[in-house]
């Protein structure tokens, strides 16, 4: 039997917000052939859709470890599907400087391991403070992985999102 | 789910979307029913299919406009209704759901349908208030006297409930995470 995570996780997969974005060309889990031979539970890929920018690619492959979905929110960085490893800096997408897309895209805190958003599990327990800064963007458990792929759908749509 | 199926977002007042699975032949009525998203008996339902962008294409100088978006008629199938096309099914009391949107001391009203996102309010909300396009992408709409942001994708007809067919949104410069 699935753990409740990912059953959770997978019953969200199928919820109207989930799939109304994957027909619309948003967002998907990432295609069979391009996962890892080992992944399994609570590594998942998924993609989300990029804005036009020159020499930059329509979307961009997420990795994330969603253990404990929905209590806790997922943690992860983007991937290259190419190489089945983490995408290297270069390849990943930039913002205006001091500008939000830049900030939640950074790499220059932990390594680029995790985003820097208080929807990634990492970033938000490493900061308190954002429960009081950020109320509107605390992840409890009625939030969804739709939360999370509208959210960063958001940034690489956003004005300030210059390309990879 | 078969070849010629058709998969439905059913929305209902006060309830969690759905995905309805039906065949085009079928009348959208009895679907509904079906699903659970109407009762037989109920007649005060009004029934919004797609979403609704019209908002978007208001000229600058109108005031507290509406939308046209008319409800549907559940009474014929979903191939005449062109569910393929439409996909989003909204069942509600509301004809409209009017909006203030309040930003620099100003307010701005539009009398949506029930079918738009908060993506296209918000979309018209910047544009009402003539943002720099450079600036606009940072300012979203924030719930008045809450710190509830909406998701892009809600449509208004997940926010609210008859009799109260209104929402009242400030317009806010979103926050960088930082620390």
């Amino acid at each position: 039997m699935k753990p409740p995570d990912q059953r959770l996780f997978e019953e969200d997969l199928e919820s109207v917000g989930f799939l109304d974005g994957v027909l619309k060309g948003c967002w998907a889990m990432a295609e069979t052939g391009l996962l890892p031979e080992n992944l399994a539970w609570p590594n998942v890929i998924l993609w989300i859709a990029a804005a036009p920018r020159p020499n930059a690619p329509s979307k961009f492959y997420f990795a994330l470890n969603a253990a404990g979905y929905r209590a806790e929110p997922p943690t992860g960085t983007f991937w290259d599907t190419s190489t089945k490893k983490t995408l290297e800096f270069a390849k990943r997408p930039k913002g205006r400087p001091d500008s939000r897309v830049a900030k939640v895209f950074r790499t220059d805190w932990e390594n680029g391991i995790a985003l820097y958003h208080p929807y990634d599990r990492h970033a938000a327990k490493t900061h308190s403070e954002w429960a009081k800064a950020l109320p509107h963007l605390v992840w409890d458990s009625n939030h969804t992985i739709v939360d999370f792929v509208e959210e960063f759908h958001s940034l690489l749509h956003s004005g300030d999102y210059l390309g990879a | 789910m078969s070849a010629d199926e058709l998969k439905l977002f059913v929305h209902v007042e006060g309830a969690k979307s759905m995905v309805v699975a039906a065949k085009p032949g079928e009348v959208l009525r009895d679907v509904l029913i079906r699903a659970g998203a109407l009762k037989a008996s109920q007649d005060d339902i009004l029934i919004f299919l797609g979403e609704c962008t019209e908002a978007l294409n208001e000229a600058e100088e109108v005031d507290n406009g509406a939308d046209e978006h008319k409800p549907a008629d559940a009474g014929l199938t979903l191939e005449a209704l062109e569910l393929h096309r439409h996909q989003h099914v909204h069942c509600h009391r509301c004809r409209h759901v009017a909006v203030e949107v309040n930003f620099n001391k100003k307010t701005k009203r539009h009398r949506f349908s029930p079918a738009t996102t908060i993506e296209v309010v918000t979309a018209w909300a910047r544009k009402k208030f003539k943002l720099d396009p450079t600036i606009a992408g940072e300012y979203v709409l924030q719930t008045c006297e809450t710190k509830t942001q909406p998701r892009p994708g809600d449509h208004l007809s997940e926010l609210v409930h008859a009799p109260d067919c209104s929402l009242c949104f400030d317009l806010v410069k979103e926050i960088t995470p930082a620390g």
